[in-house]
């Protein structure tokens, strides 16, 4: 096989986890909402970026629609949990995920039901390779946009408002905020890139079926951001990347190592260990969260070095 | 007439499951305060151990429920010495507790995977079945619903009668002032953790029996338990009671509705999804919740 399809599907794979564990990490790593249904927005994304393909509608306008579907579904699913303390929103997130993957299993007429359902490609120029090239591109460049756009969203007084109601959420409400208004957009936000890794997934794969989105997903988007570092733009980004590699060196070793146990048995024990592992021993993770940059402490740093 | 009869008998097995598969659950929800995920891999635990034993001695269903509320009793106690308790002791929020919890659940079901295989399994056991007029009964379904509701009886006269049980209120209603009057809140935890989990193993046995048995089997009823839990208002054992067989209720009405409108049944699932909706948007602390 030619590597370079091997290289874009690293490449895109981690851009798709990537996506996943950026939008928990302003879920949770900013605000502290224990999304546990992570794959359901991811899987209400891709199902509604395929059906949108399937009106003809105009890729980027079935990128968009995709995740705003999903952002949406993301709001009025957590809404009646966020007036209440943080493990509701865990049980309701992720009993959705469990409720999205029946109702897509059951209604054939929707989208295949069992059978899953083909996607139609974005690209067609022509040779394999220069597709692959445009998947490519299209998924990094969709990454580098949503980094920005939260690295911008976590320096900016709205991401400060966010860390206040990780901190102390009764402060805030005495400062004047409505940590329900902020959480709400967060979920909001945060699903809607969820549904984006949604649709590049489908479109990428050309065929999505409901057995693509177990709850294992969540669990590995989980666990990249712990590893890499929850509260940390950066540290979501390491994760994914190093739970992708993870991911595929197992496979890779599958062929070359024949174990006494099942490799991918082994697999999930031992990324179930290394979380517990990682939240006793190294909580903040690989990279800890660093401190927020304002225009105020450029000044006071400017200020100490000219002292 | 006898349709009805079904129905509720039908909804006493599902509220009896419930009921055991839940009281750790809420327990240790109550006193720890966090919800344990793996909860759903200690109830298929049960299911398993209880299978390697049958199939030594085929006839000894009981003595692997003995063997199940033992082992799973164990695993639980292991797992909050070596995960929980080091992460309650680093004062961790409530985030890193279910995640360990979601992590030591991938750990529990891929080892029972890789020991007990993928492929579903059934118990080498024959119920009698009775037919009551009608109403069709098996000897299983009473052995769950009388286990069920004997576990709730005496650990009514637990809770009630015995020091261990009142600790166990009083640490759930003010864990600093039950330390200061002399409670081991350690000990009455683990004695908490042991027996939970011991019943969730028993409701695994009970679940694989009358179903089929495979590492998601926990995984697959711990929704309804949790909506459960949360109807009956998290911490709470006689909430859990009433939730469960309401719950169950719902459920086989439901199934009713489902095929009556031509529905997939597959819904049925979806009904606790709903109960749990509405308990959060009307009653959050649930029935009997404080």
């Amino acid at each position: 096989m030619d590597p370079l399809f091997y290289l874009a599907d690293t490449l895109i794979f981690i851009g798709i986890f990537s996506l996943l564990s950026l939008s928990l990490n302003l879920e949770f790593g900013l605000t502290s909402l224990g999304n546990f249904g992570k794959v359901a927005f991811f899987m209400a994304g891709a199902y509604a970026y395929t059906l949108l393909a399937h009106a003809a509608l105009p890729p980027y306008l079935c990128f968009l629609g995709g995740a705003l579907i999903a952002g949406l579904i993301g709001l009025v699913i957590t809404l009646p949990a966020l007036r209440l303390r943080e493990d509701y929103l865990a049980i309701v997130t992720l009993s959705f995920g469990e409720i999205l993957r029946t109702v897509v299993k059951a209604e054939e007429g929707l989208a295949g039901g069992v059978r899953g359902i083909s996607v139609p490609a974005v690209f067609h120029l022509g040779s394999s390779r220069a597709d692959a090239l445009a998947n490519i591109l299209l998924t990094l460049g969709c990454l580098a946009l949503c980094f920005l756009l939260l690295q911008a969203l976590a320096h900016s007084p709205y991401g400060r408002v966010l860390r206040a109601i990780r901190e102390d959420e009764v402060a805030v409400k005495a400062l004047g905020k409505n940590p329900v208004y902020f959480k709400a957009s967060v979920l909001f936000i945060g699903s809607c890139i969820a549904g984006l890794a949604g649709g590049i997934f489908a479109q990428y794969l050309n065929f999505i079926d409901p057995t693509m989105f177990l709850p294992t997903v969540t669990f590995l988007v989980w666990m990249m951001l712990i590893l890499g570092g929850a509260g940390n733009n950066w540290g979501a980004l390491l994760g994914g990347v190093v739970v992708e590699l993870m991911n595929r060196g197992t496979r890779i070793m599958k062929d070359f190592i024949t174990l006494p146990v099942d490799p991918n048995n082994l697999q999930f024990i031992f990324f179930g260990l290394l979380v517990i592992l990682i939240l006793i021993f190294r909580p903040q993770g690989i990279l800890p969260e660093g401190p927020v940059k304002t225009a105020a402490r450029k000044e006071a740093q400017n200020w100490i070095s000219s002292l | 007439m006898v349709v009805l009869l079904q129905l509720l008998l039908n909804s006493l097995i599902t509220g009896s499951i419930y009921l055991l598969a839940g009281t750790g659950l809420t327990l240790t929800y109550g006193l720890s305060r966090f919800p344990n995920f793996a909860y759903a891999e200690l109830i298929t635990l049960g299911g398993f151990v209880a299978y390697t034993l049958l199939q030594h001695s085929p006839e000894s269903f009981w003595a692997g429920l003995l063997l199940a509320f033992l082992t799973c009793g164990l695993v639980s106690v292991l797992s909050y010495r070596l995960v929980f308790s080091p992460l309650v002791n680093r004062r961790a929020s409530l985030i890193p507790l279910m995640v360990a919890s979601i992590g030591l659940g991938y750990v529990l079901r891929y080892t029972m995977g890789e020991i007990w295989s993928w492929s579903d399994l059934g118990y080498p056991l024959v119920w009698t079945a009775y037919n009551w007029g009608g109403l069709r009964v098996t000897s299983l379904w009473l052995y769950l619903i009388a286990v069920a509701l004997s576990a709730a009886l005496l650990l009514h006269l637990f809770f009630k009668c015995t020091k261990v049980g009142l600790a166990i209120r009083a640490i759930a209603t003010n864990p600093d002032l039950a330390q200061v009057s002399g409670i081991n809140l350690e000990r009455v935890i683990l004695f908490t953790w042991f027996l939970g989990a011991a019943l969730a193993g028993v409701a695994g046995v009970f679940r694989a029996a009358d179903t089929q048995l495979y590492p998601m089997m926990g995984w697959d009823i711990l929704l309804p338990v949790f909506a459960a839990v949360v109807l009956g208002g998290i911490g709470s054992f006689y909430g859990l009671i009433i939730a469960s067989y309401l719950l169950g209720l719902a459920e086989n009405v439901g199934v009713v509705f489902l095929q009556a409108t031509g529905l997939s049944t597959e819904y049925r699932m979806a009904i606790a999804f709903l109960v749990l909706i509405l308990v959060l948007i009307f009653r959050p602390r649930g029935l009997l919740g404080r």
